[in-house]
């Protein structure tokens, strides 16, 4: 079709009207300026935490919850026995009962899915949601990376076609900074010093150049030297908190946290923290068989430390800018296997979002009596990112761009609307 | 061969109303009367049940065997409403005659079936029937399956799969029953299952019983396998009078089709005998190597002989750490035929009397000596779980320093007198391999016990002490001798193809003598720099015509704008009829029929117009949000004053040559280029104090004639092939290991058209590093298309990306050029797959006509056919023919149409390719995308891919010619990859910097140290078959290594010592994970890059005076501090210090440097740190495994010990000056 017939086609066919419709759609924008992003590797069953139905019996297979539910701050929403912190802090927070995909044989897969929002493309790799708000936010400070991962490092965490300026630092234990920017032990203040010292000499040696490649490598030096100094490593020294607020954020995985909240304070945009501490039951959260006889711990774990995480933030007026996201790579059935744990569901599970300046409300969307069937309000994983991207003030309409081809920034997801309206700040805060 | 009584005939299209008569009945006698196709290891004519044991059948009797790879017969679905539909009401016999050899615990495998064959276009869970026998407590019983439509909502769960299996069975390999399911669709009661001849219980115990109806659709029916080919799902052993009926047969009839003479064959493990072979090479142990054992369970039954040796091999000890590889017949990686036999034998002389031997192997194994039994290790039989198997701790030794044995692997001991005179016979025999098993040996060994430990046995006396100390070095030289001989075999292989490549290459001798090159300018010593003078000189007398101003506005201002905004439509391509890169075409009008530029009226030129409207539908450009009014002003600025176009403003300052490099940085350059690591100290000095005038010249030659030369182009083949081995299962494009065949065909300099055809021939095993390994695609449903993007995009610059969903919106590619590539490799016509789409919400969305196009609909059929004979030159017509090796088969063809010598755009983009490696830019960029982008030199270009062919295809006849002019030996002050290809001149190289792999291999090659990581692999005991899990072995280079990720994030199933090595690669631009081509990595500079050098556990590491290394042996032995700082700087940076800076460092190091060593009573040994226990796939899940590998990790971190001769404080500053060197922008950009 000919441009100038297709401009009279649409103007037929659709009406003058559908152009100034579109434009005056206004976009749904929060207020969040940074994301802490929980990942619960191996799929969190939402029957047994975030969305608790009538009890099962793993040994007579009666399919349903492991654990009695207990009420929480906000009427009609109940969680498990095992997230007692943070039952009195859920109406700061919105467990999302009603995600749903198709990959469910594959973890990998599945984590690829619930990283990206999308299924695999045999063209295209796709940039993590770290990567699309570092790439489209930045920083919050120049001296911060945007993106930090306490976890594994891995594609699907990745900035994909965003190229490495969207790429994260990672560092696998929270005694230490992310893998090339904190100093190897042993290498003290007065080695640095000399070694800075040596490193002059040498670069006070070579041959000035034009050449701007050259010249960026060189600012790099200065940075790294930079980053890797006391002050961006500062955020590492979990020490100068105080003891007890320590002890209230638990274990590894709460001092995850905690780093997690000091790296907001220091302007990294995204921190995704991976709760993958397998020593519980050597599974984590991929419990089939008897995988899940040591489940509750690592709820209490998750509870603990989200609870503390919540309420540090608050009292530090950061939990209004501040999105807390847990994400699992899918549900589990309310049924048994046949060692008494269970395998994997994708039908209907539970993420859950905290904070950010969201109009909370306990829990959005609803299944069925055993969890397992959607009942209403049903939202994609394209529609929990757009979610997230408009609690981050990101445009979750636009495309990012491969190279000439432009890509949506979700699959065509849809904010939860009713998260993103006007409500009125609590008092106490800002 | 059939029955006697009953006449044998495939009774197609008879109506289910003929009582008795089966709707099909499959007898495998020598000539088969239906349509039945074979796919893989099916064998026809062996024997089948045959008196006098089944007095029923003919004596010749004969039945099909399949080897339970997947192998299967497809009998096609008449059609809809066929026979062999059925529904509710149906009634269905379904029967069959077995030979079990081998059935798995909790396998079901098929023996026939409707759907479920995974062909495309059909539901994965489309059963409608099938017969199948299930493991069951060691038993063999039959199985029934059907499956009903999904319920919406219970996404892939299995509950609309519907098994009866009967609670009885027969034990596996006792000779030929029968089998029998009877049932009636919609009634779930009247399932019935029988084995010779008797009903037997049985139940439900999957999916439930249902009344609902099957699934019916004209998918096939396969025998012997299902799922696409799955092994764990096909049948082992033989089968014969395969039946399907209409009706269910009576108790009487199925009672009566099995009869018996006797009781059931047993099969008899024969008589365990020392093998006779005859007379062995004295002094040598003879390793011969067999394939296709029956299994890797037992030894061999009576009746049952050894497979013949293919392959051997001698050594001098009872020792072997690996299979030799195998090689298919043209030379390319094979996988053995396991499981298979590795026989050692020798003629030995011992120590008389009573002794004790040792023997270690991974499986089944034994040892004799003089024809006794010594010693016997167990098969392996049990299949391990995924992640629950306990810890095995760290074996202790048998005595202090004897080696241990390997990890999973099995010691046992034994006695035997021996003679007199000492003499033995010794035979060491293991079976490798097998089912679900890899071809792996681990390092099988034998000895024998003396007064101070152990000794390995060995032809002749016994002489090498089983310790670490006495051994590494002995597996050292046996892994270069293995190498010498995989070498040798190889090389024999691909020698039976030289007189078909000879010919190529005399055909391209030919064309290249018709087809001359441009002539050389003569101006120039040398050719290259000669082309590249008359470009430049030709520029500057154009530029000698207009003013330097008025060309300078033009070019800095007005065409940036012009290139940026309208050239990726209008330049080179003709959108719209309209071209706007030269004066001449932009007065013109394109379809709008209005002049695009009217000069000296901007108000009437249509591209001021275009670019100022305000209708979304008119505004150029399409996307974004409008050009600036800057820009606008520019444009319009320019047309007023006549709309000039002045030839570039070039003046001789702008393609002055820099000076030629220095010798020191020159040997370098070519070194780091050619070998991919700096030269050593040695080299260096050698090159330095060489006084002959070709020293250079030299240089090149002994720098392409090294090993390594190879593993300077390794990088860039897995990338720009897409190379993705997953160590786990597949992900996103994951292909096999096919990184061995390049190495090899590297390594062995095999011109570059017989590497691209060997390679889109895929051949040898996808799974151990064939070329075939190239030809998966993990998670994507076109693997072929794939595969066609990625060899168009390599090697004839074609970018085929966006036409995998629709046509390319600034190429002229099509969808269909892609699918018909894909068809030419897959070699049958294909469909365009469901996700190769745009959503239609894509094109709702948009206001204005998309700038993209979907010609194909899904699931619409492409034929093979060859899109590019306008582009390259060479037709897929018959003048192809005397260049193919299988003319028929579309793949031989599309090889031969990429490489054939009429194909000019493939040398082209080769050498473009090779020119831009050396030169840090392309004659064309981006060098795999050519559409649209000319070429700075096409002369050039043409004469150097005119060389490339009529040298026969030869990559380092190319690099010669290039590496010896003397643009490449100049300094790196080129801006040539920025420059338009107008103003690309190549008066200097461009600045690089050092690759990932550079970086990594310099630092070890510098400091000294070994790459010391763990095997690349979560499976060392090789418990699962070659395409589940595989080892890509313990890295020597960089580019060895892949990505480690897990994605389960689980900290136990990380590699921590390789870890750090692919932190470093990582930062600096590599990516394990390959998932697709690129010739391009990120180069601009980050954080991390100096961030990994300063702090990284690998350069820790590395910059450490570490025990045993040479940067501890230089501090150790060196004479003064002087020359330990010269020293340092040579290795590190390939120069002498400058006067200040080995005036810096030598003060540094003089303070405490005579006392740097301590005295003997005051070195203290380091402490060695205990072994830990191993963590793989098998026991990963074990919560100790995640704190043995945390503490694998702290490990890693904290780097190798330092030595323990030198004091600590000046050992320090002297690591610090180390790091310092490491840490300078000198280290990792090339001079």
């Amino acid at each position: 079709m000919k441009r100038r017939q297709f401009l009279t086609h649409t103007s037929a066919a659709l009406g003058s009207s559908l152009l100034p419709t579109l434009a005056a759609e206004t976009l749904l924008k929060g207020r969040a300026e940074h994301v802490i992003s929980i990942w619960l590797g191996g799929g969190m069953g939402q029957i047994d935490s975030f969305d608790p139905k009538r009890k099962g019996d793993p040994t007579k297979k009666l399919a349903g919850s492991y654990y009695e539910s207990i009420p929480t701050a906000v009427k009609g929403v109940q969680l498990c026995e095992h997230l007692a912190n943070l039952a009195p802090l859920m109406d700061r927070v919105t467990a999302v009962r009603t995600l749903h995909h198709d990959v469910i044989d594959e973890h990998a897969a599945a984590t690829n899915r619930m990283h990206t929002g999308r299924p695999v493309s045999g063209t295209v790799t796709y940039p993590s949601l770290g990567s699309i708000i570092s790439h489209e936010r930045g920083a919050a400070s120049d001296n911060a990376p945007p993106y930090v991962l306490i976890g594994y490092p891995n594609v699907t965490r990745g900035p994909g076609f965003l190229g490495a300026k969207a790429g994260y630092l990672y560092l696998t234990d929270t005694g230490r900074g992310p893998a090339g920017l904190s100093r190897p032990d042993g290498i003290m203040a007065d080695r640095q010093t000399r070694r800075e010292a040596m490193l002059s000499t040498l670069q006070e040696n070579l041959p000035t150049t034009e050449d701007k490649r050259l010249r960026d490598y060189d600012a790099a030096i200065a940075q790294s030297l930079k980053l890797s100094g006391p002050d961006f490593t500062k955020a590492f020294r979990l020490d100068e908190e105080k003891g007890d607020l320590r002890t209230r954020y638990g274990g590894e995985f709460g001092q995850r946290c905690l780093l997690a909240r000091r790296l907001v304070q220091r302007g990294v945009r995204f921190i995704e923290v991976s709760h993958n501490l397998n020593f519980l039951n050597g599974s984590g959260w991929d419990v089939h068989n008897t995988g899940i006889v040591k489940q509750h711990e690592l709820l209490r774990e998750l509870d603990t430390a989200v609870a503390s995480l919540i309420t540090d933030l608050e009292a530090n007026r950061l939990l209004d800018k501040t999105l807390i996201v847990i994400t699992t790579e899918f549900g589990r059935p309310p049924e048994f296997d046949s060692g008494g744990g269970r395998g994997h569901q994708g039908s209907a599970f539970t993420c859950v979002l905290a904070g950010g300046g969201l109009n909370h409300c306990g829990a959005y969307g609803e299944t069925d009596e055993l969890a397992k069937k959607i009942v209403n309000h049903p939202v994609s994983v394209p529609d929990f990112f757009a979610t997230i991207h408009a609690a981050m003030g990101v445009d979750y309409t636009k495309n990012l761009y491969d190279g000439d081809r432009p890509v949506p920034i979700t699959d065509n997801g849809v904010p939860i609307a009713e998260l993103l309206a006007k409500s009125p700040r609590r008092a106490g805060e800002n | 061969m059939k029955r006697i009584y009953l006449k044998l005939t495939l009774l197609l299209g008879l109506a289910a109303t003929t009582a008795a008569a089966p709707v099909a009945r499959w007898d495998f006698g020598t000539e088969e009367p239906s349509k039945l196709e074979s796919v893989g290891g099916v064998h026809r004519d062996v024997p089948g049940p045959r008196p006098p044991t089944y007095p029923d059948f003919d004596g010749n009797n004969t039945a099909a065997k399949f080897d339970g790879s997947g192998s299967h017969f497809v009998f096609a679905d008449p059609g809809p409403n066929s026979e062999f539909d059925f529904t509710n009401g149906d009634a269905i016999t379904l029967e069959a005659w077995v030979d079990i050899a081998d059935l798995h615990r909790g396998e079901n495998v098929y023996l026939i079936g409707k759907g479920r064959t995974e062909t495309a276009g059909f539901a994965a869970d489309n059963q409608n029937w099938a017969l199948r026998l299930r493991e069951q407590q060691g038993q063999a019983c039959v199985s029934f399956l059907f499956a009903t439509l999904p319920v919406s909502g219970v996404t892939k769960s299995d509950a609309h799969w519907h098994r009866w299996t009967s609670t009885e069975g027969f034990a596996p390999k006792s000779g030929w029953h029968h089998l029998a399911v009877t049932y009636r669709f919609g009634d779930p009661d009247s399932v019935r299952g029988w084995i010779d001849g008797k009903p037997l219980p049985g139940a439900w115990d999957m999916g439930g019983a249902t009344g609902e109806p099957p699934v019916v659709d004209d998918d096939a029916i396969w025998i012997g396998s299902s799922k696409g080919g799955a092994a764990a799902n096909s049948f082992r052993g033989a089968l014969d009078e395969v039946a399907v009926h209409r009706e269910v047969l009576s108790d009487e009839v199925l009672k009566k089709r099995f009869r018996r003479e006797g009781a059931a064959p047993v099969a008899k493990l024969a008589q365990q005998v020392m093998p006779e072979l005859g007379a062995l090479p004295p002094g040598q142990v003879q390793v011969t190597f067999h394939e296709a054992m029956p299994t890797h369970e037992r030894w061999l039954n009576e009746g049952e002989t050894w497979p013949a040796a293919i392959m051997t091999w001698h050594t001098k000890q009872f020792l072997l750490p690996r299979l030799p590889l195998r090689y298919d017949d043209w030379g390319i990686r094979e996988v053995w035929r396991s499981p298979m036999l590795v026989r050692l034998a020798a003629d030995a002389t011992l120590t008389p009397g009573k002794q004790r031997f040792l023997m270690r192997a991974r499986a089944l194994g034994r040892l004799w000596i003089n024809g006794q039994l010594v010693a016997r290790t167990e098969a392996m039989t049990k299949s391990p779980p995924d992640g629950e198997e306990p810890i095995i701790e760290v074996p202790s030794s048998l005595q202090p320093g004897v080696r241990p044995a390997a990890y999973f692997q099995q010691e046992t001991f034994g006695e035997a007198e021996i003679p007199a005179d000492g003499k033995c016979r010794i035979v060491l025999e293991t079976i490798v391999g097998g089912t679900k098993l890899r071809a792996e040996t681990s390092e099988l060994c034998a000895a024998v016990q003396t007064a101070d430990g152990w000794q390995l046995l060995a032809a002749g006396k016994p002489a090498l002490r089983l310790t670490n100390i006495a051994v590494e070095p002995v597996l050292r030289t046996m892994e270069g001798s293995l190498q010498q001989f995989d070498d040798g075999n190889r090389r024999a292989a691909a020698k039976t193809q030289d007189v078909f490549w000879d010919q190529r290459h005399a055909t391209a001798q030919a064309w290249a003598k018709a087809n001359p090159p441009p002539p050389v300018p003569s101006d120039a010593p040398h050719p290259i720099d000669a082309f590249l003078a008359a470009k430049m000189n030709r520029a500057l007398a154009e530029a000698a015509k207009t003013s330097l101003e008025e060309a300078r506005k033009f070019h800095k201002e007005v065409l940036p704008v012009l290139r940026d905004e309208c050239f990726r439509c209008h330049g080179d391509k003709m959108k719209g009829g309209l071209r706007l890169n030269s004066r001449a075409a932009a007065l013109l009008a394109g379809e709008s029929e209005k002049p695009a530029v009217v000069p000296g009226h901007a108000d009437a030129s249509e591209l001021i117009a275009r670019v100022l409207t305000s209708d979304e539908d008119e505004r150029m450009p399409p996307q974004g949000a409008g050009l600036s009014a800057e820009k606008i002003a520019i444009l319009k600025d320019w047309i007023q004053q006549g709309a000039p176009w002045p030839a570039a403003p070039v003046t001789a300052a702008d393609v002055a040559a820099p000076p030629t490099l220095d010798d020191a940085a020159f040997l370098r350059r070519v070194s780091l280029d050619l070998v991919g690591v700096p030269p050593t100290e040695a080299e260096l000095l050698s090159f330095l104090a060489d006084q002959h005038p070709g020293k250079r010249t030299s240089a090149i030659e002994r720098l392409l004639a090294d090993e390594r030369w190879a593993d300077s182009w390794m990088p860039y083949w897995l990338d720009v092939l897409s190379e993705n081995p997953a160590l786990l299962n597949a992900t996103l494009n994951s292909t096999g290991p096919f990184r061995w065949f390049i190495q090899d065909a590297l390594r062995d300099h095999k011109p570059m058209d017989r590497f691209v055809t060997e390679l889109l021939l895929m051949r040898g095993s996808p799974h151990t590093g064939g070329s075939a390994g190239f030809s998966l695609a993990g998670e994507n449903d076109a693997p072929f298309a794939t595969k066609g993007q990625i060899a168009a995009g390599a090697f004839l610059g074609v970018e085929l990306q966006c036409a995998r969903c629709h046509d390319s919106p600034y190429h002229s590619t099509m969808q269909k050029d892609l699918f018909a590539l894909a068809a030419m490799l897959e070699r049958k016509t294909v469909t365009v797959p469901k996700t190769s789409m745009v959503p239609a919400a894509f094109f709702e969305k948009k206001a204005r006509e998309s700038l993209i196009k979907a010609t194909l609909k899904p699931g619409e059929p492409v034929r093979p056919a060859w899109p590019f004979a306008a582009l390259t030159g060479q037709a897929d017509d018959t003048s192809l023919d005397g260049l193919v090796l299988v003319p028929k088969d579309t793949r031989h063809r599309m090889a031969a149409l990429m490489t054939a010598p009429q194909n000019t755009r493939f040398a082209q983009v080769m050498v473009n390719r090779i020119w831009r490696r050396y030169l840090g830019a392309g004659f064309v960029e981006p060098v795999g995308d050519w559409e649209g982008h000319a070429s700075s030199h096409p002369e050039l270009l043409g004469w150097l891919a005119h060389e490339f062919v009529a040298q026969g295809y030869d990559v380092k006849h190319v690099t010669k010619l290039i590496l010896t002019s003397q643009t490449y030996q100049r300094q790196a002050t080129g801006s040539n990859l920025i420059a338009t290809s107008e103003l690309r001149f190549f008066n200097a190289p461009e600045c690089r910097r050092l690759t990932a792999e550079q970086v990594v291999d310099t630092l070890f090659a510098v400091s000294g140290q070994a790459m010391n990581t763990e095997e690349i692999t979560f499976d060392p005991t090789g418990r699962r078959a070659e395409g589940a899990r595989i080892t890509l072995g313990k890295p020597s280079r960089a580019w060895m290594l892949a990505s480690l990720t897990n994605e389960r994030d689980r900290p136990s199933l990380s590699l921590p010592r390789a870890q750090c090595v692919t932190d470093v690669m990582e930062a600096f631009g590599w990516n394990g994970t390959r998932q697709s081509p690129r010739t391009d990595r990120e180069t601009s500079p980050n954080v991390l890059q100096p961030g990994v050098l300063a702090n990284s556990s690998l350069s820790l590491s590395l910059t450490r005076a570490a025990e045993h290394s040479a940067l501890a042996e230089l501090a150790v032995a060196a004479a003064d501090p002087a020359t330990l700082v010269r020293s340092i700087f040579q290795r590190f940076l390939s120069r002498p210090p400058a006067a200040v800076e080995l005036d810096k460092f030598t003060k540094m190091l003089e303070v405490g440097f005579t006392e740097r060593l301590l005295g003997a009573a005051e070195v203290k040994p380091t402490a060695e740190l205990p072994p830990l226990p191993r963590v793989t796939w098998y026991n990963h899940l074990n919560p100790r495994a995640t704190t043995i590998t945390m503490e694998h990790e702290q490990r890693a971190r904290s780097g190798p010990s330092p030595d323990p001769r030198l004091q600590a404080a000046w050992r320090e500053v002297y690591e610090d000056f180390v790091w310092s060197v490491i840490n300078t922008r000198e280290f990792v950009w090339m001079p």
